[in-house]
């Protein structure tokens, strides 16, 4: 099936702040009328780092949140690419394609669990937006990161209204002391309608592995946003590919940029996916 | 002239690329997304992702990977076979001003001609182009690097088909002239050149080769020097049409494929970094 790509274009935008949230997290804010406009919650954007042919490729990145005509990207500086956005400054020209992606199923009625690990947090705001806009009050996000200056703070998941924000944290220096999972169980016990996650692969599959264990009744609504090194974003280059489980039971693949980067979590092969290295590892 | 003003580009047997720039294979699918993000009708022509004869599912990830200047791709030639491409993708195709070029592979000298059969009725396809040079998959390459496994192959293709046949060559050999006079001699209407070069890299914190077969296909700025002394050289070697692609990123680089004796030029990595990139050439070259 072709993407829908209707909506996606490209776009240069002005930076309007690069903002500096402790433990490596930054925020970039940048004028940008069309991807505000069109972004759904999940949909990602292929941002141009820096204008030389190295890094030659665009990097994905969720749309956190839109306000007005302004987007908003969680990242933080890992590579070549990340290092060059980490250096933009106010007035700075940002050339964008977007929005992209298969997003997440905005469910008319809570309760609803937005899981986070690390970076995984980016989608979060933009869809706890969108819930809300639907009347969806009932919003519990467990957010997980090795320490407590690398927790994505809890009132920029949404404004003005914080939602209920459970924290781990790998050292215990703030929440929990250990893995975000170990705060599924509470979470599952208000049967959710909707279990959203995003991080890094091997925490989405842990998430998984822990919600089976549970024995509880899965919500019927399940999602992640998966991650895969990305050659073009818009489904021509075939080189995103993440392993699902075929209806017969078999293995095939699905592009993260258009069948994803939001599958349903019982859709894909998770021991195929761990199995893969990380997305780093390109 | 054409109301773009450009002279048509003749590639032989009724062939005419209404400009010198297009697509380049595996880097536009069959042209669906992309007819979505930019104006695909403006442009020369449309060379498909490689087909063959059965859907193949492709390679294991990580199937691309970044370079100084380039990428390396590891697709395994992903695609739904050229039933699926004959039957399914071929009705969307009409109307469409482009002309489309099926980009075919194949593991023997049977599945090209089971593939140029099974695309010889089809009204929307307006040629076929031989990829004989794919590293990503073992057999078809065999085919690029053997000037007289080449020739047959073209000579068997040949004799099934009245549609344009162009051969893509392999850069990943010896003496790339000597393929590119074989398939002249075979019956080839035209040759593009190149393919991606076989590269490797490194995931230096394991040590590790980052794609899984250990090599893939480099492409992307970094090969455009490599490409235009392999597409000199074919220049000079054939009198069929050249079709020049590598490492293509703007009307500069691309002017230096028509500087050295191709026709026409096919825009393939830079595509992804911005989908207008053929375009952008396009109006470089005429201005
Ligand atoms: C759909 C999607 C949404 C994403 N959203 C965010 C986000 O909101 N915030 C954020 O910080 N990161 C996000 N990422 C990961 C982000 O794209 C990478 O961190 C970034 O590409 C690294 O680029 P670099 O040049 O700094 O690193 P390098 O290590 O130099 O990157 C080299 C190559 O590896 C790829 N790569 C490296 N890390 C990743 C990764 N984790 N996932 C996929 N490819 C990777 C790059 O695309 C590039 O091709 C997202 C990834 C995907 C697939
Ligand atoms: C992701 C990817 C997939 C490709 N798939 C094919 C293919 O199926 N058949 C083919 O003949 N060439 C294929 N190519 C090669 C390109 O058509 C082109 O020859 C090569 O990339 C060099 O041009 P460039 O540097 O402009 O990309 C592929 C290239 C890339 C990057
Ligand atoms: S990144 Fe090119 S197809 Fe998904």
């Amino acid at each position: 099936m072709t993407a829908d790509l209707s909506r996606a274009a490209l776009e240069t935008g002005e930076v309007l702040v690069v903002e500096r949230l402790g433990g490596g997290l930054l925020e970039l804010v940048a004028r940008l009328p069309h991807l505000a406009a069109t972004a759904m919650p999940g949909t990602f954007v292929q941002l141009r780092c820096g204008e030389r042919t190295t890094p030659l490729l665009r990097r994905p990145f969720s749309v956190a949140w839109t306000q007005d005509d302004t987007c908003g990207f969680v990242f933080e500086a890992v590579g070549a690419g990340t290092r060059l956005l980490s250096e933009l400054q106010p007035g700075d020209r940002l050339d964008t394609l977007g929005p992209l992606g298969h997003g997440f199923t905005v469910v008319n009625g809570g309760p609803v669990v937005c899981v986070s690990g690390g970076l995984g947090c980016a989608p979060f705001p933009l869809l706890i937006n969108a819930l809300r806009r639907r009347g969806v009050e009932d919003i519990l996000v467990l957010n997980g990161a090795r320490t407590a200056t690398r927790l994505y703070p809890a009132e920029r998941f949404a404004r003005p209204a914080v939602p209920v924000v459970a924290e781990a944290t790998d050292d215990g220096t703030r929440g929990h002391h250990g893995r975000v999972t170990d705060l599924l169980g509470p979470a599952l016990a208000s049967h959710p309608t909707a279990l959203y996650a995003c991080g890094p692969n091997p925490m989405l599959g842990a998430v998984m592995r822990t919600l089976l264990e549970s024995g509880a009744d899965l919500p019927p609504t399940l999602e992640a946003s998966l991650e895969a090194p990305m050659g073009c974003g818009f489904g021509t280059c075939l080189g995103c590919a993440l392993p699902v489980r075929a209806e017969d039971g078999s293995s095939a693949w699905r592009l993260c940029c258009t069948d994803g980067p939001v599958m349903p979590m019982r859709d894909v092969d998770w021991e195929g996916l761990s199995a893969l290295p990380g997305a780093d590892v390109a | 002239m054409t109301d773009d003003g450009f002279t048509p580009v003749d590639l032989g047997r009724g062939l005419t690329l209404p400009n010198p720039v297009g697509l380049a294979s595996g880097t536009a699918g069959y042209g669906f997304e992309l007819d979505q993000l930019i104006d695909i009708n403006r442009l020369g022509a449309l060379y498909t992702k490689g087909t063959t004869v059965r859907a193949r599912d492709g390679n294991p990830p990580p199937r691309v990977a970044e370079t100084d200047g380039g990428m390396l791709n590891s697709i395994g030639l992903q695609n739904p076979g050229v039933d699926a491409v004959a039957a399914g993708y071929a009705p969307r195709w009409r109307g469409w001003a482009i002309p489309i070029i099926v980009n075919v592979a194949g593991g023997s000298i049977d599945d090209y001609v089971h593939c140029a059969t099974v695309l010889e009725p089809v009204a929307e396809v307006a040629g076929i182009e031989l990829n004989i040079s794919c590293p990503n998959i073992a057999e078809g390459l065999d085919f690029g690097r053997d000037p007289l496994a080449a020739g047959r192959l073209v000579a068997a293709v040949r004799r099934v088909t009245e549609r344009c046949v162009i051969v893509k060559l392999s850069p990943n050999v010896t003496d790339i002239a000597a393929v590119a006079r074989a398939v002249e001699d075979a019956g080839a209407d035209a040759v593009s050149a190149v393919n991606t070069y076989i590269g490797r890299k490194i995931h230096r914190a394991s040590g590790r080769s980052v794609l899984p077969l250990g090599t893939g296909g480099l492409s992307g700025p970094a090969i455009q020097p490599l490409a235009l002394a392999a597409v000199a050289a074919v220049c000079d070697a054939v009198h069929i049409p050249v079709i020049g692609v590598g490492g293509i990123v703007g009307a500069a680089s691309a002017r230096d494929f028509l500087i050295v004796g191709a026709c026409a030029v096919q825009v393939g990595t830079a595509t992804f970094v911005n989908p207008e990139t053929a375009l952008q050439v396009l109006d470089g070259l005429r201005g």
